[in-house]
């Protein structure tokens, strides 16, 4: 099946096959002809008949509902291994009349469980008109990761056939590596910690300090505002440190070998989490993985770069 | 129902939440299903299946929890015992249908999952059928009409999930289904080979039906005479209609009488004494063919009389020695049949034979008055030796001057109907009279009989056929003359000219509606009635009595030599494939489109390769991919070959240029027919010979 961020479904694409309920359905035409034509009643042949022929119709509506139809898809936007990510779907309707009872589904193999998992939701796309509706999904493995094929499927208008069509987004989304949950504090070089006491004790006085968070493991004592933390004691809130503003002259480097001796997964996903925590300080940092090096920087084009050579390595 | 719904109503429904108002729905779909079935179904049924209902009903409008199993058990353990009770069994028709209902309704307090929906209509669809054992007319054709659509309505409205759509868009949609599968019905109606019953027809197919029996108790013929309802519909050739007297239909004869019922000769009985018939006809034939409603009874009703059997397609009629026209199986189903009636006719014995002593037989101790009479008539010197017709004429003169009077209601007559109507009330409707004149014949030594069917009729003035009712059921009697054998003689007619002579008949009291029309203009009422007379025999002739021999005349009409049911296999099988041809080039029309592009397309790239200037691995290279390499291998100055390279971009614009929304297929139709065109136009380059090449 070619891969496309745009399908039509048309004939060549959209299966159909008979429900549990659709061969209930034949049965009980069977037995209504059966009594017919034992107890030669016309009614019953008329009334059988009137029956196979909606049947029929609706087999064609059922077919109807989805042929014709476009799909599209907004690109996904990038995250990180184990979040969900959203796919937004887009159902566009060109024809005059209302499309129900749409199911789109996605299908996941889950590794772990060995089972498959199912995301589906309904809804019904307005007369040239289109919906857009939002199916998530996770994934454990990081890099360019292709997105799962969709399932569209109906059974509108009697339930007694099943029309559905596969679609496989070619559209590719980023998944970055998972962070570490507690990562290590950022391994800030000597020069640079020294540095960053006197600017702490500049920065006292001078109250160059842009913003406050709530204090995380690795956080340098200096920076908590220790005026508050006996408010946040008896509040129950986290301590409340200092977070100097990026223009802070601050270089950092994130080598892999730094992480300690770790699988190679574990140490991407540290250097992961230190990236995220070099950004959220405001720092300029680069990274050394083998056979790459980004120069340090600050910014969120930075961490995007980062982050994708830790996805891609 | 919807009387009640005042907008205040909807209001309430509209806030209903979805499922209530779902299940309010479907049960008002079964509602419908069920009530008409309330004239045959036993009361205790009809009303369980009412409450089950309504107890559903409040459930859904308060949103309560549905009942437990053990409530449904029950339910079912009461119906069955009630069933049994009923009906002495849980098998056969009737009893089917009403565990049916019952079953039905009682499904409606378990709809939890999609899967009894289903279930609900299917169930549904069953129910709609067996109405149709009951009743098979236009009114409840309509009805099973409607019935069908509410439930493809419910079963649209439950593959409905998303929010709260109207019930109009489900039954917008379930309409739709049911119209465009009208001509499917339609045909498959017309074609579907009719075949006889495929196991033995249940012997309870047909009750209910009022008519003629085989029996006679005196009275019950009076209970037809306020029936409306049409016995049979006769179509005269040529239109010419004989006159009324002759208009005799012949059911049951009846020859035993137990002092209380008169009943058809037994078959044994029949048989050990076969008499010959001894018919004899004159004068010219009138030929007709009559549609004969179902009666349950073997017998074919023919005016008097036939000689030939009647011609019915696949059944064989018998005629008994006393002219009746009999079927080796009840009449369940409308039967057409032709036949041929000879006004002028004689038959039976001669001469007095053993066989017509049970025409002589006086049940004893029964109407001691009227074997005095007898006695008084034979001691009577003018009649001591008077023949068999003139103690006739003396009876009717008796008739006609004694006093005595037609009439529909003359009360209920105890055991000696005979003495009463004599010498007592002196009045009675035709069985009473028919039946005293017998046993008073027969008091006298003249052998006679009692003969039931159906006397005159009435012309429909729509469409010309001649329509006998229910109420032109009739009672006659005939008495054996010697040297003549059996003689017709209608003693009503001494009695009431106007019940056989004229066109007069007796009116029954009416409902309201009728009375009212009636006095306002007999005219129209009469024109109203005949109108819908003649709809409902074209509903028949077309719909209920649509048969085997009916189907083989459309194939005939279509010019097959001598039609098969096996024909209309094939006809409707070439019908089906052709339809299933025409939907799949309307579904391939589209693609077909797009094709003629890939086509000429295709046609460009074989010409090149074929010129050696593209090479066939790119099976994909588009026309401008095509253009250009084109012009990096030759010159482009050349005309034809500037041709080429413009009709190939031309291709290219024609798909790939951003088209503006006012293009229509048909102008993109056009567009793919110029280029074909032009294609066929182009002069193609052919393989570079080898002087073209460039020395190396």
């Amino acid at each position: 099946m070619p891969l496309a961020d745009q399908i039509k479904l048309t004939q060549h694409n959209v299966y159909i096959l008979p429900t549990g309920p659709g061969l209930m359905l034949v049965a009980t035409l069977v037995t209504l002809l059966i009594a017919s034509i034992n107890y030669q009643l016309s009614l019953g042949y008329v009334l059988t008949f009137s029956l196979a022929g909606s049947a029929l119709v609706g087999m064609f509506m059922a077919h109807n509902t989805l042929r014709g139809l476009v799909m599209d898809l907004g690109s996904p936007t990038a995250q990180f291994a184990g979040s969900p990510v959203a796919m937004d779907i887009r159902l566009h309707n060109p024809d005059k009349s209302v499309r129900y009872a749409l199911i789109l589904a996605i299908k996941q193999s889950q590794k772990s469980k060995n089972t498959l998992v199912k995301t589906e939701l309904c809804t019904d796309v307005p007369a040239q008109g289109s919906c857009s509706l939002q199916l998530t999904f996770t994934t454990q493995q990081r890099g360019l990761q292709r997105l799962p094929s969709v399932t569209i499927e109906t059974r509108y208008p009697l339930g007694s056939v099943k029309v559905w069509a596969y679609w496989r987004p070619a559209a590719q989304v980023m998944i970055y590596p998972r962070p570490e949950a507690n990562p290590p504090p950022l391994p800030l070089s000597t020069d640079m910690v020294s540095a960053e006491n006197r600017h702490a004790e500049q920065a006292q006085n001078s109250a160059d300090w842009g913003a406050i968070r709530s204090y995380r493991r690795g956080d340098p004592l200096k920076q908590v505002i220790w005026k508050k933390a006996a408010k946040a004691d008896q509040s129950g809130d986290a301590l409340v440190v200092r977070i100097a503003q990026p223009n802070a002259q601050k270089e950092l480097y994130l080598d892999i070998n730094q992480t300690g001796t770790l699988s190679t997964e574990a140490r991407i996903s540290r250097l992961c989490a230190w990236v995220l925590e070099a950004q959220a300080q405001g720092l300029s940092y680069g990274l050394r993985l083998p056979g790459l090096d980004i120069s340090p920087a600050a910014g969120l084009t930075q961490q995007r770069r980062c982050l994708e050579a830790l996805a891609l390595c | 129902m919807l009387s009640l719904a005042t907008p205040k109503v909807f209001r309430v429904i509209n806030a209903l939440p979805r499922n209530s108002r779902d299940t309010l729905f479907l049960l008002l779909v079964i509602a419908w299903l069920v009530i008409p079935q309330a004239a045959h179904l036993p009361l205790w049924c009809t009303l369980l299946a009412l409450a089950v209902l309504i107890w559903r009903g409040i459930l859904a409008w308060t949103a309560r929890p549905l009942p437990s199993r053990w409530w449904l058990l029950a339910l079912m353990a009461v119906t069955l015992g009630s069933t049994l009770i009923s009906y002495n069994t849980l098998l056969g028709r009737d009893a089917g249908v009403t565990l049916l209902v019952v079953l039905l309704t009682l499904k409606t307090l378990e709809l939890r999952a999609r899967r009894d929906a289903f279930v609900v209509s299917f169930l549904g669809f069953f129910c709609l059928l067996s109405n149709s054992f009951y009743s098979q007319t236009i009114f409840s054709a309509i009805t099973m009409l409607i019935g069908l659509l509410g439930l493809l309505t419910a079963l649209v409205n439950a593959h409905m999930p998303v929010g709260r759509p109207p019930l109009l868009a489900a039954a917008r949609s379930a309409g739709f289904m049911t119209l465009m599968g009208m001509p499917i019905m339609v045909l498959l109606f017309l074609l579907f080979p009719r075949m006889s019953p495929l196991w033995g027809l249940p012997n309870d197919a047909m009750t209910g039906r009022s008519g003629l029996s085989a029996s006679m108790m005196v009275g019950n013929i009076a209970s037809l005479a306020l029936d409306e309802s049409i016995a049979m519909r006769i179509h005269f050739e040529n239109g010419r209609i004989p006159p009324r007297q002759n208009l005799y239909f012949r059911g049951p004869v009846m020859t035993h009488f137990d002092g209380r019922r008169w009943q058809a000769s037994h078959l044994e009985f029949e048989s050990r004494f076969s008499e010959t018939s001894n018919l004899k006809v004159f004068g010219a034939p009138i030929n007709y063919e009559v549609t004969l409603e179902p009666n349950n009874q073997p017998w074919l009703l023919l005016m008097d009389a036939a000689i030939e059997p009647p011609q019915l397609s696949g059944i064989k009629a018998r005629m008994q020695s006393d002219l009746q026209w009999q079927l080796n199986r009840p009449i369940t189903d409308l039967v057409r049949y032709k036949a041929q009636s000879y006004a002028r006719f004689q038959h039976g014995p001669t001469t007095f034979t053993p066989g017509l002593r049970p025409a002589l037989n006086l049940p004893p101790g029964f109407n001691p008055r009227t074997l005095a009479l007898a006695k008084q008539i034979r001691s009577d010197p003018r009649f001591r030796a008077a023949g068999n017709a003139e103690l006739v004429d003396l009876v009717m003169d008796k008739l006609r001057t004694g006093g005595y009077s037609y009439s529909l209601e003359p009360g209920v007559y105890g055991t000696n109907s005979a003495d009463e109507f004599w010498f007592d009330r002196k009045l009675g409707f035709c069985e009473h009279i028919a039946s005293a004149f017998v046993l008073l014949m027969r008091a006298l030594d003249v052998p006679a009989r009692i003969v039931t069917g159906y006397q005159g009729g009435e012309q429909n003035s729509v469409d010309d056929y001649w329509v006998v009712r229910q109420s032109d059921a009739h009672a006659w009697a005939e008495v054996w003359l010697e040297g003549n054998g059996w003689a017709r003689v209608d003693p009503t007619s001494a009695v009431a000219p106007g019940r056989t002579g004229a066109f007069q008949r007796l009116i029954a009291p009416r409902g309201v509606v009728a009375q009212t029309l009636s006095n306002l203009s007999p005219d129209l009422q009469r024109q109203l009635r005949a109108g819908w007379d003649a709809l409902n025999n074209g509903w028949n002739q077309w719909v209920l009595n649509y048969t085997q021999s009916k189907q083989l005349d459309i194939l005939k009409n279509l010019g097959f030599k001598s039609p098969s049911w096996e024909d209309l296999g094939y006809l409707l099988m070439a019908i089906v494939l052709l339809v299933s041809a025409l939907a799949a080039g309307w579904a391939q029309r589209y693609r077909g489109a797009q094709d003629s592009w890939l086509h000429l397309l295709r046609k460009a790239q074989q010409r090149l390769r074929k010129a050696g200037i593209y090479d066939s691995r790119n099976q994909r290279a588009s026309p401008r991919q095509l253009a250009e390499t084109l012009k990096s291998q030759r010159d482009i100055k050349e005309a034809s070959i500037k041709a080429i390279y413009d009709w190939l971009i031309k291709l290219e614009s024609q798909r790939y240029a951003s088209a503006s929304s006012t293009t229509t297929k048909l102008q993109k139709k056009r567009e793919i027919r110029q280029l074909n065109q032009q294609f066929k136009q182009l002069q193609w380059p052919t393989k570079k010979s080898q002087s073209d090449r460039k020395p190396n």
